[in-house]
């Protein structure tokens, strides 16, 4: 298990420097826009660009920057500076991350939660009125795109421009340690949100995967031995059923992380989408460089945790 | 040019032309400057109070939009202006709903410009203290770094060549002192010109690069690569970044991308100031959705946004909040970039077939209509002096510019006069349009794409994003796009020059640098008559000059301009918002107050 772990983690590494390699080819190679102008702005003369193109290291040959950029990154975890405001791409991103952590983690919670909820009763009473109207909520949610739907919740629940002043609306986000009750509550939205589209694809993958389970032969031993029905379906059907669940869950997540860019823009959330999505607006490579690199990473290590929770859940994997 | 930004010195007359067309009475009043001015209860920076504003209290401030560059000496945006003008004092400066001149704000009186216009001497203020952590009075060395900083690559400014370039020693400057900057005493400064040129010089000194900075403070920040002096800045105006006792803002007061915070400069006295200085605090937001903070804004408190609100915001505030409304004239001008110097578009018959042809009221329709937009006749817009001499609306008069929704028949005949007598181009070449991403942008694009592929010509079309457009074709002359239907350009500050010379003139042709002049045009009778109207002086003899010019650039077609932007902006109900005019309707956080 030990040498399984160290061999994955090796890839993920192996997996990180590729990535890098493909990122510095798109924007020093092949950028959409010369990161010399971009980085001087406009109007400016040709001596200035020329300074600046120095001060980058553009005039080195590509090799040698690509040797500065591993060296800064690996050695010092530098990411460059933004091109506008000049502030670190590793504290921008650092700063950003409790915010969608908190965002996709909690939004996790909650699919997790109401979609193996649901799916798990609509499994047991197939084709019943609420296996029906909860597979048809299910493809609703599934169908409705996270920005409507941020939207509609915000003009129907938020406490300055809804029409129910429920909950706190758009902006209202403040980190955990700040103020942990405003942090709960400036998140329940979005997380309904994360959690809408999210917890009704699992409420129908768990659903069919605990019906096509909970008919093999040793669920019928189980029953036969006497065990609660409870038992039998919590212990032996879900435990078998929930592996794609955890396959799925752990990509999700990893993806999400660096990505969640519409909810975090329609809820004014300050995390790492959004900062991504600005930074692509803007043409701030450094920040998109160093935003995909993360997301990369958050992808790898999701899916090296997917692995290895596989192993405990379903002892019938093993790694060599 | 400065993206959504224009200052402007426009003269009386035109304010008072916008009091009569608001009546939207006879018909002769209507003929000057129809569409400049504001419809029935919505505000403008001309009707605006300046004074008797509450004292106290906090401005909350949304922008979907971040700062671009928050250095005094590096920002060119209109955002970057809000935050730059309300902590730091340039040498001169507009009141907000004036645009005859600008006043002196760090100098104590108007530039006394020398007989040959060669030398400029400026007086500064006496008792004009920076903020912390400096806390010491404000000196000429003070403004002379901060223009000698103009010419620091490690600052970047993007203006300082194109106006100050005259200064002597300014070939060899490269951060250090330049040669043509003295400072006599402490509180006097003088510019030496190389050439006659003291006219455009003097106007730019209400840009921010004159605003003072202290040497002995930022020259470590200065010598990092790019400078870091923007996020450890010291302020001079009534409001200063929020910072850490060394000064830091950067993680303190301004957080990129998620917020801003402006606090009361605690060194700075009411005594020298032209600012009221009316609230305590502002509390800037970053990000959002554009429709959820306009409504935030339109439905609550003591709120305003800064950038431009969504087109559904602007109709819903019409509408629903009409006296949280303020449409400001005089935001740039929009122009398609048909290219002066290759391609087909060398003859000057099919730039005006394709002026005649193209609807630019269907362009204005994308960007929301009469309510934000003026169809174009001309390149000089509202407020800048010389629109009116230029002759307002209606503009100089051809026959390929008077129909805002096209003429086919008029394209039809300058199609005949360029040689293509069946009124359809059949040159065979395919030629490159490069457009913008997003919407009104995009919709703009495929209207002039449109338009030329029913006049004949057959079109490579592209899309890109805006920076992208710029930087990467059509600022790049060597890539000879042949249309750039996107572009736009708004006046540094207010004078006739800085609306036509960089954009138009041949000489501003970088083939190397970031071009501006995207239709390369470069015509030797225009060039020479810029050349003239550099050195004249006196702002009446200049808005005439440079109105002579802007006649010139439309017989030659260089451009169908096609949009003088109006600039809406919207508050709370409870915001006593003063907008700048020359601004593009920037609330002015010196003035707004709260009710």
């Amino acid at each position: 298990m030990t040498r399984y772990i160290v061999r994955r983690l090796l890839w993920g590494v192996l997996l990180l420097i590729i990535v890098s390699a493909l990122l510095f080819v798109m924007f020093r190679v092949f950028p959409t826009a010369d990161p010399a102008k971009l980085r001087a702005g406009r109007l400016q003369s040709q001596k200035i660009i020329a300074e600046i193109r120095v001060n980058l290291g553009l005039n080195k040959p590509l090799i040698t920057q690509y040797w500065i950029y591993m060296k800064n990154l690996v050695l010092h975890f530098d990411l460059g500076y933004s091109y506008y405001s000049n502030a670190p791409v590793k504290s921008l991103i650092l700063e950003r991350l409790p915010a969608t952590v908190s965002l996709v983690l909690g939004g996790a919670v909650v699919w997790l939660v109401s979609g193996l909820g649901v799916g798990i009763i609509s499994a047991l009473r197939p084709r019943s009125r609420l296996d029906r109207f909860s597979m048809g909520g299910a493809l609703v949610l599934v169908s409705a795109p996270e920005y409507w739907l941020g939207l509609i919740l915000l003009y129907v629940f938020a406490a300055d421009i809804g029409q129910v002043k429920i909950f706190p609306g758009a902006n209202s986000y403040v980190g955990l340690t700040s103020d942990p009750v405003k942090w709960f509550t400036s998140l329940i939205l979005p997380w309904l949100v994360v959690a809408a589209g999210n917890a009704a694809i699992y409420a129908r993958l768990i659903r069919g995967s605990l019906i096509e389970v909970l008919g093999q032969d040793y669920i019928r031993t189980a029953r036969a031995k006497g065990l609660t029905e409870r038992r039998v379906v919590l212990r032996h059907g879900v435990r078998s059923a929930i592996n794609p669940i955890v396959t799925i869950l752990g990509l999700d997540i990893g993806v999400l992380l660096g990505s969640s860019v519409l909810v975090e823009t329609v809820f004014d959330i300050p995390g790492i989408g959004r900062l991504n999505f600005d930074a692509i607006t803007h043409s701030d490579f450094p920040i998109v460089q160093g935003t995909v690199l993360f997301a990369a990473l958050f992808i790898i290590v999701a899916n090296i945790l997917v692995d290895i929770a596989y192993a405990y859940l379903d002892p019938r994997v093993r790694y060599s | 040019m400065r993206s959504l930004r224009t200052i402007t010195l426009a003269a009386l007359a035109g304010v008072l032309t916008l009091g009569v067309a608001a009546c939207g009475s006879s018909s002769s009043s209507k003929s000057a400057n129809a569409g400049v001015s504001a419809p029935e209860g919505v505000q403008t920076p001309a009707t605006e109070s300046l004074t008797g504003g509450k004292k106290g209290g906090t401005l909350n401030v949304v922008n979907h939009e971040d700062f671009e560059h928050i250095d005094p000496g590096q920002s060119y945006f209109a955002i970057d202006y809000q935050a730059v003008y309300a902590t730091n004092r340039p040498l001169y400066s507009y009141k907000p709903n004036s645009f005859k001149e600008p006043v002196p704000d760090m100098a104590e009186g108007p530039p006394q410009v020398s007989s040959d216009a060669k030398t400029i001497t400026i007086h500064i203020r006496h008792g004009v203290h920076f903020g912390p952590p400096v806390n010491r009075e404000v000196t000429s060395a003070d403004v002379a770094y901060a223009l000698d900083r103009g010419a620091n690559p490690n600052v970047a400014n993007p203006y300082f060549e194109a106006y100050f370039k005259s200064l002597e020693g300014f070939s060899k400057a490269n951060g250090g002192p330049i040669a043509g900057i003295k400072t006599p005493d402490k509180y006097t400064i003088v510019l030496k010109l190389t050439e006659p040129k003291a006219a455009i010089a003097a106007a730019a000194l209400v840009l921010p690069v004159s605003a003072a900075v202290p040497e002995e403070y930022a020259k470590k920040y200065d010598a990092k690569k790019p400078s870091e002096y923007g996020n450890f800045q010291v302020a001079t105006g009534p409001y200063m970044w929020k910072a850490d006792a060394s000064g830091k803002v950067l993680g303190v007061g301004y957080q990129p991308g998620k917020s801003a915070t402006f606090v009361r400069n605690p060194n700075w006295s009411a005594s020298t100031d032209f600012r009221p200085g009316y609230l305590d605090q502002i509390n800037l937001s970053i990000g959002g959705d554009p429709t959820v903070i306009g409504r935030q804004v339109l439905e609550g408190s003591h709120i305003v946004q800064n950038d431009t609100p969504a087109q559904s915001i602007v109709k819903l505030a019409f509408e629903k909040f009409r006296k949280q409304l303020l449409i400001a004239p005089g935001s740039g001008n929009r122009y398609v970039a048909l290219n002066n110097s290759h391609g087909p578009f060398t003859n000057v018959n099919l730039r005006k077939a394709v002026w005649a042809a193209l609807d630019r009221e269907a362009m204005d329709k994308a960007r929301g209509g009469s309510l934000v937009t003026i169809p174009a006749t001309h390149y000089i817009y509202p407020e800048v002096p010389g629109f009116e001499q230029a002759g307002g609306v209606t503009g100089p008069k051809f026959d390929y510019n008077e129909h805002p929704q096209g003429d086919p028949a008029v394209a039809a005949k300058y199609m005949k006069l360029a040689g293509y007598p069946s009124g359809k181009y059949t040159g065979g070449k395919t030629i490159q349009v490069v457009g913008s991403t997003g919407n009104p942008a995009s919709v703009d694009a495929e209207i002039v794409n449109q338009t030329l592929k029913n006049m004949g010509f057959k079109t490579k079309f592209n899309l890109v994003d805006q920076a992208t457009m710029y930087s990467k074709f059509c600022g790049v002359v060597t890539e000879e796009i042949d249309v750039c239907p996107n572009v736009g350009w708004l006046a540094d500050f207010g004078d006739g020059q800085a609306a036509l010379q960089v954009p138009f003139d041949g000489k501003y042709i970088i083939t190397n640098g970031t071009n501006s002049n995207w239709p390369q045009s470069n015509h030797p009778k225009i060039n020479k008559a810029m050349e003239v109207a550099e050195n004249v002086v006196g702002a009446s003899a200049r808005a005439v000059a440079w109105a002579k010019i802007d006649k010139e650039l439309v017989e030659e077609a260089v451009a169908p301009v096609w949009d003088w932007d109006k600039q809406p902006a919207i508050e709370s109900k409870d915001v006593a918002g003063v907008a700048d005019v020359w601004n593009e309707a920037g609330w002015d956080y010196g003035f707004t107050s709260l009710k």
